[in-house]
C-alpha cells in the first residue's frame, strides 16, 4: 500500500503536469488585429434578438440599416432615402447598389424579408411591439418598398434601424448569431470562444478583435501593458484619471447623450409630496459630484433629451440650494423630530453604488434620512417595474426619439404597458404628450415636446441628474476614432494603428 | 464491485437532488427572465407568447418533467438568451475550466508538500513557524486581492506574463498561482498534522531503528501514510475547482463555468443555470466518488465498511 501510495502522489503530479500542457487552448487574437478591449461580450449577432447594448453596437458595424442619425438625432438616410406618401404610406428606395458579404446585391427583398420576420409571432423578436404600427411591407420594385402603417406616424423612419439580413439567408433559418451576414463595413471573422470576437474591416481587410475583459482595473492594465489596442466606457473615473496621466496613453471624452436621473414612486406617500422631491433636486451638488467623483465626464441634466435634440430644450437646472431645500422640507410638513425616511434601491453595479451612498449623504445633511438597498440587476429591475420602491437611480440609455415620453411618463404607461414606473400621473402631461403627437409637422411636434420637458421639470417626476461622457482610451499609436454620442463603434471604421 | 455500485447510486441521487433544489430555488428567485429578455417597451400579448414559447408559463411541476424528460434524453435545451444549445456553451467553457482546476491544484500540491513536510520535521522551530506563517497569509489574502497584485508585479512590473484572457499555457501560471496559493495554505497545514502524526507510530520509530535516514524515514514511511487523508482534501479541493473559481475567473477573464454560471444568474437565463450547477455537481460528486474509491483501494478497512 505504501509503495502505491508514493507512485500515486507520483503519478497525480506528472498527470497534473500532462493534463494542463496537454489542454491548454489558445484563443489568442490573429496576427496584426486591432483589439478593443469589452467590459462585456455581445449576447448576440442577430439583430432580431440583440438587446444589449454591446451587441447593437457590434451588430452596428455588420449590418447596415435603412436609416440613421445625425448628432442632434435628426434621421438621415444611410441604406435607403425615404418620403412620406401619405400619412400612413411611406416608401423607402435604396441609394446605393450594397451588396453582403457574401457578395449577394441587397434588395428590397431583403428589407421586407427582414423586418417581416421580426413581425412574425413565432420568431419572438424582443423588437417586434417596436413596429406595431406596421400593416404591411409590400416590395414595389427591386430598389423600393412600401411601408403601410396602421396610423400616422411621423417618427416611423427613425424606428427602422434594424440591420438588414438576405432574404435568402432568413428563408433558409440561417443561425445569425453564429453566422452572421450583414452589409456593413466589418465582416463576421470569427467567434472562437463567447469572449473573443474578431471581424474584418472589408475596405483594407484590417483585422480586429473585441475582447472581453468584466474586471475594469484588469481592462485598464490590459490596455496598458498593450495586450489591447483600446477600450471605451466601463472604467471608473479614478481609471480615467490614471489613464491620461499615462505617457503610452491617450484619452478622448465625448458628449454623451444617456441620461441618469433619480426616480421616485408617486404613489407613496413621503415620495409623492412634490415640495420633497422639490427638496431633494435642491439638496444635490451634482457639480461637485461631476468633478469629484466622475472626474468631470458628465454634463448636468434638466431634461431627458439633450438641448441639442432636435426635440431637446435648454432648461435651468436646479442648482445646489441647501437653505431652500430644508425650507421646502418645512414646508412639506417635514421637521427635525419628523424626518422624511427614505428607502433608495439601487443596482449592485459599483458606481451606482457609490453614487447612492454620496445621494444619501447630501440628502442627510439637509435633513432627509435615507436608507440605501442594493440588489442584482433582475430583483432591482423587477422591484422598479412593480412600483416596489420610493427611490430609485437609474439611466436611460440610447434614447433617440421623443415617444420617450409617452413611454415613460403618460398615466396610461405604467408597467406593463409602458416604463412609467414612479405611476406619474398628470392630466396636463398627458394632454401635452398627445397634442405632440398630433402635430403635424416634426418642427411642431418638437415645440410641443419642450412643453412637456418644462412640465415635467417643475412636476419632478424625475430628478434629472446628468448626461454621462463617453471615454475611450487607446495607446498613442491609434488614431482616427471618434467617439460617437450614443456610445457606438462606428469609429472603428476609420481607426488605424501606426 | 458492491461498494461500486453503492457510492454510483448515492451520487446519482445527489446530482438529482441538487438539481431539483435548484430548479425549486430559480423558481422562487425575484426576477423574470421574459423581462430581462424583452425590456419593458415589449406588448404583454408578446410576454405571453416569449413565455409560452419558453415553456414559463407551465406550473412548476410540469416544467419539473419536462427538464427531468430532456434530461434523460441528453438535451440542456437552448439559452433563453443567445439561443444557442447550452451543451455547446457548456463544452465551450469546460477545457478552460479543466485546465485551471488542474494547474493550480498542481501549484498547490507543488507547494504545500515541500512547506507541510518542513513545518512537521522542523516542528517549533523557525521554519515551522515561518512555513505556518505563510500559509496563514495565503488563506487571509482573497484572491481578488491576490490576482490584481499578481497581475501588477509579473505582467505590468516585470513584463513576463499576460494580464489577463486565454492565451496560451504562459496565461495560465498566474490565475494558477492565485487559485494554487490560497489551497496549498489549507494543504500544507493538513500535511503537517498528518505528518506530524505519523511520526510518533511505532513503525516510524521502528524504521530509525532499523538505522535508515532520515530523509528515507521521512519521504518513504511517513509521507506515504500521511498522504491519505490529504489525498480526500486534493479530490475536495479538486471538486470545488470544477466548479468554476469566480473570483479568479473574473479577475484573469478567465472563460471557465463560474462565470458563465454568475453571467447567467444575473440574465436569469434559468436554463444555462441549471445546467451549470447540474455539471458542477456532477464533478463535484464524481471527483468525490473517485477520491472515495481510490481511498477504499488504498485502505481494504473503508472498502469492507462501505461494502457492508
Amino acid at each position: 500500500m505504501e509503495g502505491f501510495a508514493l507512485k500515486l502522489s507520483r503519478f497525480t503530479i506528472l498527470a497534473l503536469l500532462l493534463a494542463v500542457f496537454g489542454i491548454t487552448a489558445c484563443s489568442k487574437a490573429p496576427d496584426g488585429a486591432l483589439r478593443f478591449g469589452l467590459a462585456k461580450a455581445p449576447i448576440t449577432l442577430d439583430p432580431r434578438f440583440a438587446t444589449d447594448a454591446v451587441s447593437a453596437r457590434i451588430n452596428r458595424l455588420i449590418y447596415q440599416s435603412l436609416i440613421d442619425f445625425d448628432e442632434s438625432y435628426r434621421v438621415i438616410p444611410a441604406l435607403a432615402q425615404w418620403q412620406q406618401v401619405s400619412p400612413r404610406h411611406y416608401r423607402f428606395k435604396l441609394r446605393d447598389s450594397a451588396t453582403f458579404h457574401d457578395g449577394s446585391p441587397l434588395t428590397a427583398a431583403d428589407i421586407k424579408a427582414t423586418y417581416d420576420s421580426i413581425l412574425d409571432p413565432a420568431i419572438n423578436s424582443p423588437h417586434r411591439a417596436g413596429f406595431d404600427m406596421i400593416e404591411t411591407i409590400q416590395v414595389v420594385d427591386n430598389n423600393t418598398v412600401d411601408f403601410m402603417l396602421t396610423k400616422p406616424d411621423l417618427l416611423f423612419p427613425g424606428r427602422l434601424v434594424m440591420g438588414i439580413m438576405p432574404a435568402a439567408a432568413l428563408k433558409a433559418k440561417q443561425l445569425f448569431n453564429r453566422q452572421p451576414l450583414g452589409s456593413g463595413p466589418f465582416a463576421f471573422d470569427g467567434w472562437p470562444e463567447e469572449g473573443t470576437l474578431h471581424l474584418k474591416r472589408l475596405v483594407d481587410r484590417q483585422r480586429f478583435s473585441f475582447i472581453a475583459v468584466e474586471n475594469p482595473t484588469v481592462r485598464v492594465l490590459k490596455l496598458m501593458r498593450g495586450e489591447i489596442d483600446m477600450l471605451q466606457n466601463d472604467i471608473p473615473s479614478e481609471m480615467v484619471t490614471y489613464l491620461e496621466k499615462q505617457e503610452a496613453i491617450q484619452v478622448i471624452k465625448g458628449r454623451g447623450s444617456n441620461f441618469t436621473y433619480l426616480g421616485f414612486n408617486l404613489e407613496d406617500a413621503e415620495t409623492g409630496n412634490l415640495k420633497l422631491r422639490q427638496a431633494i433636486a435642491y439638496a444635490l451638488d451634482r457639480d461637485t459630484i461631476i468633478r469629484y467623483v466622475m472626474g468631470g465626464a458628465a454634463t448636468p441634466a434638466s431634461a431627458l433629451l439633450p438641448p441639442d435634440h432636435w426635440a431637446g430644450t435648454d432648461l435651468p437646472l436646479y442648482g445646489y440650494d441647501p437653505a431652500r431645500a430644508r425650507l421646502l422640507l418645512k414646508e412639506a410638513g417635514f421637521t427635525q423630530a419628523k424626518r422624511p425616511h427614505l428607502v433608495y434601491k439601487t443596482s449592485s453595479d459599483p458606481f451606482r453604488i457609490r453614487l447612492a451612498t454620496i445621494i444619501q449623504q447630501q440628502l442627510t445633511d439637509i435633513g432627509i434620512d435615507v436608507e440605501m438597498r442594493s440588489y442584482d440587476w433582475g430583483t432591482f429591475y423587477g422591484d422598479i417595474k412593480a412600483g416596489r420602491f420610493q427611490m430609485f437611480s437609474l439611466s436611460w440609455v440610447g434614447i433617440k426619439t421623443p415617444d420617450i415620453f409617452r413611454y415613460a411618463f403618460h398615466s396610461s404607461a405604467v408597467p406593463p404597458e409602458g416604463s412609467n414606473r414612479g405611476r406619474y400621473s398628470d392630466s396636463i402631461t398627458d394632454a401635452l404628450i398627445e397634442a405632440a403627437e398630433a402635430a403635424p409637422t416634426l418642427e411642431q411636434q418638437a415645440e410641443e415636446y419642450k412643453k412637456v420637458q418644462a412640465r415635467l421639470l417643475e412636476q419632478l417626476p424625475y430628478v434629472p441628474l446628468w448626461y454621462e461622457d463617453h471615454i475611450f482610451a487607446a495607446r498613442k499609436n491609434i488614431s482616427g476614432y471618434t467617439v460617437a454620442r450614443d456610445g457606438n463603434y462606428d469609429g472603428l471604421t476609420h481607426v488605424t494603428r501606426h | 464491485m458492491k461498494f461500486l455500485l453503492s457510492r454510483l447510486a448515492s451520487a446519482l441521487i445527489v446530482v438529482m437532488g441538487v438539481s431539483a433544489l435548484v430548479f425549486l430555488f430559480l423558481y422562487m428567485v425575484p426576477g423574470d427572465p421574459v423581462e430581462v429578455m424583452l425590456g419593458e417597451s415589449a406588448q404583454p400579448a408578446d410576454r405571453e407568447a416569449l413565455r409560452r414559447a419558453l415553456g414559463l408559463d407551465q406550473p412548476l411541476l410540469t416544467q419539473m418533467g419536462h427538464y427531468y424528460y430532456n434530461l434523460l434524453h441528453l438535451d440542456l435545451g437552448n439559452s433563453l438568451y443567445s439561443q444557442r444549445p447550452i451543451s455547446e456553451m457548456l463544452l465551450e467553457r469546460m477545457p478552460a475550466t479543466v485546465e485551471l482546476a488542474l494547474a493550480s491544484l498542481l501549484v498547490a500540491v507543488l507547494i504545500a508538500f515541500p512547506m507541510g513536510v518542513l513545518a512537521a520535521v522542523r516542528k517549533d522551530t523557525p521554519w515551522d513557524q515561518g512555513a505556518m506563517g505563510l500559509s496563514l497569509v495565503g488563506i487571509s489574502v482573497p484572491n481578488f486581492l491576490m490576482g490584481p497584485i499578481l497581475i501588477l508585479v509579473f505582467s505590468l512590473w516585470l513584463g513576463w506574463f499576460p494580464v489577463s484572457g486565454r492565451d496560451g499555457l504562459i496565461s495560465l501560471i498566474l490565475p494558477a498561482i492565485t487559485l494554487g496559493t490560497a489551497m496549498s495554505s489549507i494543504l500544507s497545514r493538513m500535511v503537517r498534522a498528518t505528518v506530524l502524526e505519523t511520526l510518533n507510530e511505532d513503525y516510524i520509530r521502528t524504521a530509525r531503528a532499523k538505522g535508515l535516514s532520515e530523509r528515507l524515514v521521512i519521504w518513504r514511511h511517513a509521507l506515504r501514510n500521511a498522504l491519505l487523508p490529504v489525498i480526500t482534501l486534493l479530490g475536495l479541493q479538486l471538486g470545488v475547482l470544477l466548479g468554476g473559481a469566480v473570483i479568479t475567473e473574473v479577475v484573469f477573464s478567465w472563460p471557465g463555468l463560474g462565470s458563465l454560471t454568475i453571467e447567467s444568474i444575473q440574465r436569469r437565463d434559468y436554463p444555462v443555470v441549471q445546467a451549470c450547477v447540474l455539471l458542477i455537481s456532477l464533478a463535484y460528486v464524481l471527483v468525490n466518488t473517485l477520491t472515495d474509491l481510490v481511498y477504499g483501494w488504498l485502505d481494504p478497512r473503508v472498502r469492507l465498511e462501505g461494502g457492508r
